[in-house]
């Protein structure tokens, strides 16, 4: 059955029972190597495409997913069956497509025009590049990723938006040894293949491993810390659950009820933002066909809107932001906005403390709920406004909200992470734990 | 699934264009997730997901490519271009006799989770919230959701094998959330089984539901841990989840294969305390990570890895078992067909040793008690590894004395598994979805109560 054929019938059968219904069509192909051990260790070249359906009547919706374009009765019925079963009492809605979206061109093809052969020599490079000193024991993978999708959602209300992505990725691991070993990891994005440099990726990650030689622990207690760009972007996946307008309705975020006040440092800026140059999760549209559009989120430190569906919008009288993503209420790009501090300055202002350039198990050691985090980290300790040696060994613990308040310093050195965009930031006291 | 005539030729095309193994892996997995929050279904999905993974070998090379569009052109394309990417070597005259033994099915299963009405299920999931809810005024949201699964794999390659499997889960995941003078904490707590819908059978739902609403309503006026290094008793069950991060990942082919673990080349060295002993079984009946072949179809078996802290196994892949010139030991796993397998763990656990669990808290002077761990992660390459605490206590004078939250626990992990100085004798095991590059798969991790002499905690400082 071709897609068209598909939709029409499913479109169908919907109206012949009283119901709304909603497709959308990603079609998505990956291209990826993984150099390891001097030789290519993973080649992936693949693609596929997925439907999603939604039916809606009574402010409620019903939804199936398929990978294979047959059988739209029987989808139906699925979607019918899940509609039967949902009770909840928020409204449910679909977007007509009447907004106005963003032109953004997000497809270049330069990625799909680069050679095999190419690809392979880049990741060659990356790997050596890797292992630029005697001191690297291992590069544990040297990774080349492309993608591209295409996605399209029609409704029965007249919705029918559709657009092209492609981008790519890469990264490696460089391990360092002396008594013990020691990590050292960087990745840039790219809109297209020459953004992305090999030598610069691999050699950033080689000499973050050997920065880490000599490590020790340093003693517990509480610190001035620089939070670099690499850890921060991980630290703000806790403000992405917080910001969800779900979870502030569902009574599961700490900023429940704390619009328009002041929950963070004066000098702090966040927002949402449709497009951004050179970043690989631009938009025009979200996973409801909503336009997306840039939404102010903390302005000198107060608290200005959440991020919202069109369900949640609803509920709160309001519109909504363009955000429903993957299923959940998510950031199109986070935005931290750049301040005046290089990372020299950034390190004079420290001047007693300690930088985290890296932290762990976020996924389990910190709770967006509470806010509060827990998390293995590394980095170096700063006294006298300079480098003297580098930590690894240690955690560092807090609330998420009370560190936004203690933002000191904001860096200028803002660095473009799938779906983040984050400087460095210096806060006035953190708890580490360590010997 | 395909037919037998159409594998042989993809698997020819691979080997005609280039490879020295070739093998097709064809998914049909049908997948329900319902979520309930503030009593009310809010989403119920159905998943149906299908397609094809083929993979070809060349010597220690791999490619891998997959695709769901099912026709013979597209298919043999894609085969080609597996086969071409691999080399030019070529192979002629192919013979391929597949090995069409039924293997037993260990997991048996009464009610599939497809045959169950949905509303049977959303009655599950009320009972849960209920019991939950009502544990105490503490507890002021509550999110139920069920999840099941039933996988059909086809796995058939140039060495003969054809393997059909049926992997069928149910999983019951509850999240409590507790307030109180403005705190929030959560607790969870997520039984499932290889089992059909008789999984409601053998687990009481309203405990379940409790236990996660005791650990929010416990934390939620904890005083932030102590930071430091001390002593930790880490109780059974998911407790297990130190030896899946600290040692099996690392013990895992994916890694040990590159040299990239610091258990490479240690086979019958001592690597950890003499009191411990640790196995992957991916054989136990109805166990959550099960399965009666591994995604490359070789039968799964139990595999000793510690043996009295001696290191007597890996667990190993086709790919893995290339490279290290070992048999692959049935631990090849996928989340689905979009990801290639390799070595993972399945059902991994401490085995019992002599401790009451009473006795090793009573033999402790100070410390932390961790009863129920959240996730965590690893770096193989390095051993540095770091987990979450859910619920924890002090340890004073041999006796819990009071709630303590947001510890975490990190170390190297060849340090730690040398630090465990009393094992107890109460085993048990927890569910988890254990995420690597294969993708998310359900596995098991397990243990007694065991303490370990010195471990650093990520508290807050007085």
């Amino acid at each position: 059955m071709t897609y068209n054929e598909f939709k029409e019938k499913l479109f169908s059968i919907a109206k012949e029972k009283g119901f709304e219904a909603q497709i959308d069509l990603s079609e998505s192909s990956e291209f990826s190597l993984r150099y390891a051990n001097n030789d290519i260790d993973q080649y992936t070249d693949a693609s596929k495409f997925s439907v999603s359906i939604k039916i809606l009547k009574d402010g409620k919706i019903g939804r199936v997913y398929t990978e294979q374009l047959e059988n739209p009765e029987k989808l139906f019925e699925e979607a019918l069956k899940n509609w039967e079963l949902t009770d909840s009492e928020d409204e449910e809605f679909f977007y007509n497509g009447s907004g106005k979206y963003i032109e953004m061109d997000l497809y270049n093809g330069s990625f799909e025009k680069t050679s095999v052969s190419e690809k392979i020599e880049f990741v060659k490079k990356l790997y050596n590049s890797a292992k630029c000193d005697d001191r690297i024991v291992m590069v544990p993978y040297a990774i080349y990723n492309n993608f591209k999708v295409s996605k399209k959602i029609s409704n029965t209300l007249g919705l029918d938006v559709s657009t092209t992505a492609d981008g790519g990725y890469s990264y490696a691991m460089a391990v360092s040894k002396d008594e013990s070993t020691h990590s050292g990891l960087w990745m840039d994005v790219g809109t297209k293949f020459s953004d992305l440099d090999p030598e610069k990726i691999g050699k950033t990650a080689c000499q973050n491993a050997l920065s880490l030689l000599g490590s020790k622990s340093v003693k517990s207690g509480k610190y001035r810390v620089i939070i670099k760009n690499t850890a921060f972007e991980d630290m703000l996946s806790l403000l992405i659950s917080m910001i969800s307008a779900e979870n502030v309705q569902k009574n599961m975020s700490p900023l429940k009820g704390k619009q328009n006040q002041k929950i963070a440092s004066t000098i702090l800026n966040i927002k949402d933002v449709p497009y951004y140059k050179n970043s690989i999760s631009n938009r025009p549209f979200d996973d409801e066909g909503v336009p997306t559009k840039e939404t102010p989120i903390i302005e000198n430190g107060i608290l200005k809107s959440f991020l919202y569906d069109l369900k949640t919008a609803k509920k709160d009288n309001t519109e909504p932001t363009g955000n429903s993503l993957g299923g959940s209420i998510r950031p199109i790009n986070l935005l931290i906005e750049s301040g005046e501090y290089d990372f020299e300055n950034l390190l004079k202002k420290l001047d007693d403390g300690i930088v985290i350039i890296g932290v762990d198990g976020m996924h389990s050691g910190a709770n967006p709920i509470s806010g509060n985090f827990s998390l293995g980290a590394r980095g170096y300790r700063v006294i006298n406004g300079e480098i003297s040696h580098p930590i690894e060994q240690i955690t560092i613990s807090g609330n998420f909200l009370q560190l936004l308040e203690k933002v000191e310093a904001v860096g200028n050195d803002s660095k473009i992470f799938y779906g983040i965009i984050t400087p460095s930031i210096l806060i006035s006291e953190l708890d580490i734990a360590g010997e | 699934m395909l037919n037998q005539s159409l594998i042989k030729d993809i698997i020819g095309t691979v080997l005609k264009y280039g490879g020295d193994f070739a093998e097709v892996f064809v998914e049909n997995k049908y997948e329900n997730r319902i979520e309930l929050t503030d009593g009310k279904i809010q989403k119920a999905n159905t998943n149906n997901i299908s397609g094809v993974g083929i993979r070809g070998f060349l010597g220690k090379k791999a490619i891998y490519a997959y695709t769901n569009v099912f026709e013979k052109e597209n298919l043999l394309s894609v085969a080609k271009r597996v086969g071409e990417a691999l080399s030019e070597v070529k192979i002629n005259d192919l013979t391929l006799d597949f090995d069409n033994k039924k293997l037993k099915n260990r997991h048996v299963i009464y009610l599939y989770p497809r045959d169950v009405e949905k509303t049977e299920k959303v009655k599950i999931m009320k009972r849960a919230y209920e019991s939950a809810k009502n544990y105490s005024e503490l507890i002021k949201q509550v999110q139920i959701w069920f999840w099941e699964y039933d996988q059909e794999v086809l796995i058939a390659n140039s060495e003969g094998v054809w393997a059909e499997d049926r992997r069928v889960k149910t999983r019951l995941m509850i999240n409590a959330i507790a307030e109180h003078n403005g705190n929030m904490e959560r607790g969870f707590y997520g039984p499932g089984a290889s089992m059909g819908f008789e999984l409601f059978d053998r687990i009481d739902v309203e405990e379940a539901a409790k236990r996660a609403a005791r650990i929010a309503a416990r934390m939620v006026d904890a005083e932030p841990a102590p930071a430091g290094k001390m002593p930790v008793i880490i109780s059974n069950e998911f407790g297990g989840v130190i030896f899946h991060e600290a040692v099996g990942h690392a013990l895992e082919a994916t890694s040990v294969a590159k040299g990239a673990s610091v258990f490479a080349g240690k086979l019958g060295q001592k690597v950890a305390a003499e009191c411990v002993s640790a196995v992957d079984d991916a054989t136990i009946p109805n166990a959550w990570g099960s399965a009666n072949v591994d995604d490359e179809g070789t039968p799964t078996r139990r595999n000793l890895l510690i043996d009295k802290g001696v290191l007597v196994g890996y667990l190993i892949d086709k790919l893995g078992g290339r490279r290290m010139g070992m048999e692959s030991t049935g631990s090849a796993r996928r989340q689905d067909y979009t990801f290639a397998p390799t070595s993972r763990m399945s059902n991994t656990f401490i085995l019992p040793g002599d401790y009451h669990p009473e006795e090793i808290i009573a033999a402790t002077e100070y410390g932390l008690y961790a009863k129920e761990m959240g996730g965590g992660s690893v770096n193989p390459s390095t051993g540095e590894f770091n987990f979450a605490v859910n619920e924890a206590y002090l340890i004073e004078k041999g006796k819990i004395t009071k709630p303590v939250k947001g510890a975490t626990l990190i170390g190297k992990g060849y340090e730690i598994i040398q630090k465990i100085d009393m094992v107890g004798n109460d085993v048990g095991r927890g569910q988890g979805v254990c995420g690597s590059i294969s993708g998310a798969v359900p596995a098991d991790v397990g243990q007694p109560t065991i303490r370990v002499s010195e471990i650093i905690v990520g508290g807050r400082n007085k």
